[in-house]
C-alpha cells in the first residue's frame, strides 16, 4: 500500500512556492515543480488533480497559517491600542520568518486565484477583525473612518517598513535594520493618526 | 475523508484538445466504477486522472484505445 509521505510533501509545497515567486503563475508547471522536489510527475498527479489545484491548496494553506499567525494572542474586544500592537507584533513576526511564503500570498492575491483562496482562508479571520474595527470605533478608541482608509493606514507603514527589511537596504542604498526603535516610533505615529 | 493513494491513476494521454476532451466524457462519466476524473490540459503530457476503487490501468487504457486515444501509465 502506498503511503502519503508527509515530508516528501512538504518539499514539494515549498519548491512550488519558491518556483512560484520566482516565475510567476505562467512559469510554473508540474514538470518543474516535479524534477526540483525530486518526486515524479506522477507523484505529483497523484497528490494534486492539476496545476490549479496545486496553486489553490497551497494558497490556501498559507492563508490558514497567515491568518492563525495573525490570531495568536488576539481578541476582538482587546482595547484597542493593544490589539493593534499585537497585530502590528504577529504579521510582523510572520512577514519576517516567511518571506517566501508572503510573497506567494501577495502574488496569488494579484491572481486570478484571488476569490477562491480568500473564500476559502479568510472568512473566520475577516469576522474578527471586523469586530475589532467595530468594537474600537463604538468604544471610541478609534476614528470614525472607512474599513480602507483605517488598513491603510494601520498597516501600510507596517509592511513598507517590512519591505524596507527584506531588502536590507534605505533609501540611500545604504543597509536597514527594522529595529525595535524604529517600529515603536512609526507605530506611535498611526495611533496618532488614527485615534481621536 | 481522505482518498486512499491506492485509487488514484495517472496517465499520459494524447487527449489535446477540448474536442478529444468532450470524446471521452461520456465514457469515463457513464462509467460506474470511474469515482473521479479530470484532465491536464495545460500538461504537455495531457495527463489524465482518474479515482476508482476498481479499475486496473490496464482496463483504463483500453477504454481509452477504443476511442482511438494513445494512453500509458505516468512514470
Amino acid at each position: 500500500m502506498r503511503t502519503r509521505d508527509t515530508n516528501k510533501e512538504e518539499i514539494v509545497k515549498q519548491k512550488a512556492i519558491e518556483i512560484l515567486v520566482k516565475l510567476g503563475i505562467e512559469g510554473f508547471g508540474m514538470n518543474r515543480l516535479a524534477k526540483e522536489s525530486g518526486v515524479s510527475v506522477a507523484t505529483l498527479y497523484i497528490y494534486y488533480t492539476d496545476k490549479d489545484d496545486l496553486i489553490k491548496k497551497i494558497g490556501i494553506e498559507i492563508g490558514h497559517s497567515f491568518f492563525s499567525e495573525m490570531g495568536k494572542d488576539f481578541s476582538p474586544t482587546m482595547p484597542f491600542k493593544e490589539g493593534l500592537r499585537k497585530q502590528w507584533e504577529n504579521r510582523a513576526r510572520f512577514a519576517l520568518k516567511y518571506p517566501l511564503h508572503v510573497a506567494c500570498w501577495e502574488l496569488l492575491s494579484h491572481s486570478s486565484y484571488r476569490d477562491y483562496i480568500l473564500e476559502e482562508s479568510l472568512s473566520d479571520f475577516k469576522i474578527i477583525m471586523n469586530s475589532f474595527f467595530k468594537n474600537a470605533i463604538a468604544k471610541k478608541e478609534l476614528l470614525p473612518v472607512s474599513v480602507e482608509v483605517f488598513w491603510s493606514i494601520a498597516y501600510g507603514p507596517l509592511y513598507s517598513l517590512l519591505r524596507f527589511e527584506n531588502e536590507g537596504k534605505n533609501f540611500g542604498g545604504g543597509p536597514f535594520k527594522l529595529t525595535q526603535t524604529i517600529a515603536d516610533e512609526t507605530f506611535e505615529l498611526v495611533l496618532k493618526a488614527l485615534t481621536p | 475523508m481522505e482518498k486512499s493513494l491506492e485509487n488514484i491513476l495517472v496517465f499520459v494521454t494524447n487527449i489535446k484538445t477540448e474536442t478529444d476532451k468532450q470524446k471521452i466524457m461520456s465514457p469515463l462519466d457513464k462509467n460506474p466504477a470511474v469515482l473521479e476524473w479530470n484532465i491536464d490540459q495545460e500538461d504537455i503530457d495531457c495527463v489524465l486522472r482518474i479515482v476508482s476503487e476498481t479499475l486496473s490501468e490496464e482496463q483504463i487504457i483500453t477504454l481509452l484505445n477504443l476511442h482511438d486515444f494513445e494512453c500509458k501509465p505516468l512514470q
